[in-house]
């Protein structure tokens, strides 16, 4: 009986916790789902070059705010979980429009850069993928 | 006959007196680290309650803490008593002045006595103080320690992430200014309500902290006005009392030069009483051969 108080007892403390980070985790974690969504809008097919533009533009002023949020949130300051890591690994990658906006390019050009997606790297590709006759 | 005796009783006691004081004129550095006099005691407040509390808030905390406690009532108790024997050799020094004959002898007897209880006062004051120091130093010690376990607990992971977001807030920074111009110039929205209000509330907190940078309550500064961290102004009330035990030691060098004078004045008092006192006993005659030669010249 008193060991499974303990457990109940433990598993309480876990949740919350588990709870607690995942909310002062807020900041970052909404970022990371509007970037998602500018991620999506790069790469949906379905979209002509207008429309496309248009949403990102409209996603621009929330990804502004959401990463300055981030940048000014002092709660993740050392908090050392893989997501934070992450974020704070690669400045380019995680603050798309302040990086875009300094370095004078767009969203789209920065993010294929930062993901290994270059000219270089496109025709080196096609190279590869080429039929040998 | 009653002036002679009492002649006797002043010389033996200042012989006596001086003997004491001789022996004790080494004894005071031999018993200057509190010897194995059980002195009162200071138990301050936690240090990780202490810690916490602002800079000159900290100081005010330890001293009252030590006013109410054995320790801090002892010191008071002693200083007064010091001055009260500071009175007292002040009153014998002008009376003595005033004085003449046996009186005067009388009462230099006295200026010796009350000489050496002051000394004996100074010793023990001396020693509180030091037990009070090192009880400073060695909470001091445990604040810093407390300081510094919470900068080493972090991990090399840790610090590493923490670096990277000194960088890029760093870069944000820098890059306000400039990335504001570009985003909001040309396109086409406005700043959003968290921007205004950021902006809005940034001012109000700056205004806020520079109201409780001036507050009286919260100077952190040194006498010479240099705005310190706490850890800054710990490590300067560690030296402070650091120095008080120097000092501490120098106090007592000073107090057996004292002795030794009081020692050499209860010497040069007995030889004074003896020298008179040999001056009133006859000595007793001596007769020469020479005197009764005339008794053998003739049969």
């Amino acid at each position: 009986m008193k060991k499974f108080q303990t457990l109940i007892k433990i598993s309480l403390i876990s949740g919350l916790l588990f709870t607690s980070q995942m909310a002062h985790a807020g900041t970052l974690e909404n970022l990371e789902r509007e970037r998602a969504q500018l991620i999506e809008t790069f790469l949906d097919a379905n979209l002509n070059t207008g429309e496309r533009l248009s949403k990102i533009e409209t996603s621009k002023p929330r990804l502004i705010d959401l990463e300055r949020m981030v940048l000014r949130d002092d709660k993740l300051t050392g908090r050392n979980t893989p997501t934070v890591r992450r974020a704070f690994g690669n400045y380019d990658l995680t603050f798309l429009v302040h990086a875009s906006a300094e370095k004078n390019r767009t969203l789209f050009d920065l993010w294929l850069t930062q993901v290994g997606i270059t000219t270089e790297t496109i025709m080196v590709a096609t190279k590869v993928a080429a039929p040998t006759n | 006959m009653r002036i002679v005796s009492l002649r006797h009783l002043l010389a033996s006691t200042a012989i006596a007196s001086c003997i004491i004081l001789t022996g004790s004129v080494s004894s005071f550095s031999a018993t200057s680290n509190g010897g194995s006099k059980t002195l009162p005691s200071w138990s301050p407040t936690s240090s990780e309650r202490l810690v916490k509390l602002p800079p000159s808030y900290l100081k005010k905390s330890l001293d009252r803490d030590l006013a109410e406690s054995q320790l801090g009532t002892a010191i008071k108790d002693n200083n007064e008593n010091i001055g009260h024997k500071g009175n007292t050799l002040s009153d014998l020094q002008r009376a003595i002045e005033t004085s003449e004959g046996e009186m005067r002898l009388e009462l230099r007897h006295q200026f010796l006595a009350e000489k050496r209880a002051y000394l004996d006062l100074m010793e023990h004051q001396i020693d509180l103080n030091r037990k009070q120091a090192k009880t400073r130093l060695r909470l001091y010690e445990r604040m810093l320690k407390d300081f510094g376990s919470k900068n080493a607990n972090e991990s090399a992971g840790v610090k590493q992430l923490v670096e990277k977001q000194t960088l890029a807030r760093d870069r944000f920074k820098s890059s306000l200014a400039q990335v504001d111009l570009k985003v909001f110039e040309t396109a086409s929205f406005a700043e959003s309500q968290y921007a205004v209000k950021y902006g809005q509330n940034v001012q109000a907190i700056e205004k806020l902290l520079d109201h409780i940078k001036q507050h009286e309550m919260n100077h952190s500064l040194t006498s010479d006005g240099v705005e310190m961290t706490k850890e800054e102004f710990i490590r300067h009330m560690a030296t402070e009392a650091e120095a008080e035990l120097a000092l501490a030691e120098q106090d007592d060098t000073i107090l057996g030069y004292m002795a030794k004078l009081v020692a050499l004045d209860a010497m040069a008092l007995s030889e004074e009483t003896m020298d008179a006192e040999l001056a009133d006993s006859p000595l007793p005659g001596n007769s020469s051969p020479a005197q009764a030669v005339s008794f053998f010249m003739t049969n």
